[in-house]
């Protein structure tokens, strides 16, 4: 019975990111029921579009919220994978996309490298490398919007499979499915969720703490950078200018999913979950006809209130501890005496 | 246990501080050195350079950057890192002050201001009160209020009302000297002494130390860090007004560059990111030093990349540097 109160929030904490998907998704089905509005396969094709352009972002962003660290350098990857692989992957795709991901691995290494070995606060340092990368991808396209001229190769790979995926979305969903297993599988998904939980016991109890942040980095930009290349070949075109609101989106995704941000919470399932069920949300208002201030608003008041409640047993806690006084005394404690 | 631990630890610690003798002091200024030399190379060999109305345009940028930047200051200082939407913020209380012109200067000067703190303000309550990521917070916040400005103004940019001229005295020089400058100088003044000799301010360096510390001490570490988002809101929105009577146009491009320039120019001034140490006096002399590169590239013609570029390495060397000297 002592159980029951713990893990009933457990299961409620870990439920909540599906349980927001499922209600979208019922949403979705029953908009068409009630309203004049249709809702057909492309609108889901729609969806797990924006799943295989933002959710290896939203992915890359989490994994790094997990391990306690928080790389702000995600949107400029993701232009720059774009433009490297636009600006050499016109004789052979894959070769493009090898090259922006041996990109990444750099950008990975360094700023994970000076991260983990100063053991310095990732987002200034991840706001230069932002820069750095940023000012990359102009230069690189001449401050201009570079067009891929083999358009067949973006005709393929969004060409939509059993009327909803594409080979776009089929890595995407296969990258997802493989970070899942290794996170709730493997000694590094546990050594990711316990350096971003206790940095110092994990430090003690043996983790090679610098390999484990240099490695979330290095994953980061690569899966940052490959949805990039992808999406690059799909528009046909890459430009230093398209949307800045990628890492809103990720941030706002990977808070739906359950990913904490104080680190050590979360994992790819739930991340996967915030990613559609801000994309059904994104494809709702598109169906609805919403101005595109709309989506801003949505966005940035979900991502505000998700940051705030998440925030809140926190701070609650806290008033509590100032009040404590007022209650009566508890028993003597050994914690008292070493203050 | 701890006392076992620590004095285990005691031997290594000694060995830390003979190892610490000052090699990044040494590296820092070898840098200093080599960024001074390729100032003074590319003020003499650029040319249109030193000349009176380029010097006034550096520090009219100053100014602009550098009221910002005095706010994003306190916010550093309180252990708060920084905001990333004070670019949106100092676009809309300029948009603000534009439209407000309709009524009377003054009026509107308050409302640019008002709106400013207002904007702060909140930010720095969801923050302070509930724990919130500063971070995520501006981002959604930068966000929420391209939103509501679009839905707002329709999408439009908003002009002052015709015949109106009064403010473009704020724009125009006095005594020969780009107005704005005053306007920092004095913000710059107020800032700092309000950091240094006010009970906010010791506070504020002493929260920014150590969270912790200032929360046992019974300093409300709430309201603290909600009044450091509300004087960086306020001086924003300052900036937002110079910004608006410059280009008497408001609209959501005025955002340009200002939340990162803002950044780069606390964080070169050498204020530590984490808070606790940290002067208003550095952040003028960052903002100078932003102001001047970015003048310096404009110039001679670098394109928009290298400026960015530039940047980020100036903002990623500082960063690695100022942290090395401080040691652990």
């Amino acid at each position: 019975m002592k159980l029951a109160g713990p893990l009933r929030a457990a299961i409620r904490r870990v439920s909540a990111p599906y349980a927001i998907l499922i209600l979208m998704v019922a949403v979705l089905a029953v908009l068409p029921a009630v309203s004049h509005y249709s809702v057909t396969a492309t609108n889901v094709y729609d969806v797990l579009q924006n799943f295989a352009s933002l959710g290896l972002v939203a992915l890359a962003l989490g994994t790094t919220m997990i391990a306690g660290e928080f790389d702000l350098s995600v949107t400029s990857m993701y232009l720059l994978g774009a433009m490297v692989a636009v600006l050499t992957g016109a004789p052979s795709p894959v070769a493009g996309v090898l090259l922006a991901l041996a990109v990444a691995l750099g950008v990975g290494l360094i700023q994970g490298g000076v991260i983990a070995g100063l053991r310095l606060n990732s987002m200034p340092v991840t706001l230069g490398g932002y820069l750095i990368l940023l000012g990359t991808t102009y230069i690189l396209g001449h401050n201009q919007t570079v067009t891929y001229a083999n358009y067949s190769v973006g005709l393929r790979l969004d060409q939509p499979i059993l009327s909803i995926f594409s080979i776009r979305s089929f890595v995407s969903i296969g990258i997802f499915a493989v970070a899942a297993l290794v996170m709730a599988y493997t000694r590094v998904g546990r050594d990711i969720h316990a350096i971003g939980g206790d940095r110092r016991a994990s430090r003690i109890a043996g983790v090679r703490v610098a390999r484990v942040v240099i490695g979330v980095f290095v994953a980061s930009a690569l899966m940052t950078a490959l949805a990039g290349a992808l999406l690059g070949y799909s528009l046909s075109t890459a430009s230093p200018t398209i949307a800045v609101n990628q890492l809103t989106f990720a941030a706002t995704a990977a808070l739906l999913g359950g990913v904490s941000l104080a680190g050590g919470r979360g994992s790819p399932l739930g991340i996967a979950a915030g990613v559609l069920t801000l994309s059904i949300i994104q494809e709702l208002l598109g169906i609805l006809g919403a101005a595109s201030y709309v989506q801003s608003l949505v966005t940035g008041g979900v991502l505000v209130a998700v940051a705030s409640v998440q925030g809140l047993p926190a701070a609650l806690a806290r008033m509590r501890s100032l009040t404590a006084w007022r209650r009566p005394a508890a028993p003597p404690s050994s914690t008292a005496a070493d203050a | 246990m701890r006392d076992a631990a620590a004095s285990a630890m005691a031997p290594l610690r000694l060995v830390a501080a003979r190892r610490r003798w000052d090699l990044p002091g040494a590296l820092m200024a070898v840098v200093i050195a080599i960024v001074t030399g390729l100032l003074i190379y590319g003020a003499a060999d650029t040319s249109g350079f030193l000349t009176v109305s380029n010097l006034k345009a550096i520090l009219t940028a100053t100014s602009l950057v550098g009221i910002i930047s005095v706010g994003m200051t306190a916010i550093m200082i309180s252990g708060n890192l920084f905001s990333l939407s004070v670019g949106q913020t100092a676009a809309v209380t300029a948009t603000m002050f534009l439209y407000a012109l309709r009524v009377d200067l003054t009026v509107a000067i308050a409302a640019g201001i008002a709106l400013g703190l207002g904007i702060g303000a909140v930010q720095g309550g969801i923050v302070g009160f509930l724990g919130a990521n500063t971070i995520i917070i501006t981002i959604g916040a930068g966000l929420l209020q391209e939103g509501l400005a679009t839905w707002m103004t329709n999408g439009n940019s908003v002009v002052p009302p015709s015949g109106s001229s009064s403010y473009t005295h704020l724009a125009l020089p006095l005594f020969g000297v780009p107005f704005a400058i005053y306007v920092f100088f004095a913000v710059a003044i107020v800032a700092e002494f309000v950091l240094r000799k006010t009970r906010f301010g010791r506070q504020l360096y002493l929260m920014g130390e150590n969270r912790s510390a200032a929360h046992a001490a019974g300093l409300p570490t709430a309201l603290l860090t909600t009044g450091a988002f509300a004087l960086a809101g306020a001086c924003t929105g300052l900036a937002g007004v110079l910004i608006g009577a410059a280009s008497a146009n408001g609209s959501l491009l005025l955002e340009g560059t200002y939340t990162y320039d803002a950044i780069a120019a606390t964080l070169v001034g050498g204020n530590a990111v984490g808070g606790g140490r940290g002067s208003v006096a550095r952040t003028v002399v960052g903002a100078l030093f932003i102001a001047t590169i970015s003048d310096l590239l404009l110039l001679r013609g670098y394109s928009t990349g290298i400026q960015i570029l530039v940047k980020g390495i100036i903002v990623a060397v500082v960063v690695v540097l100022t942290n090395l000297r401080r040691g652990r």
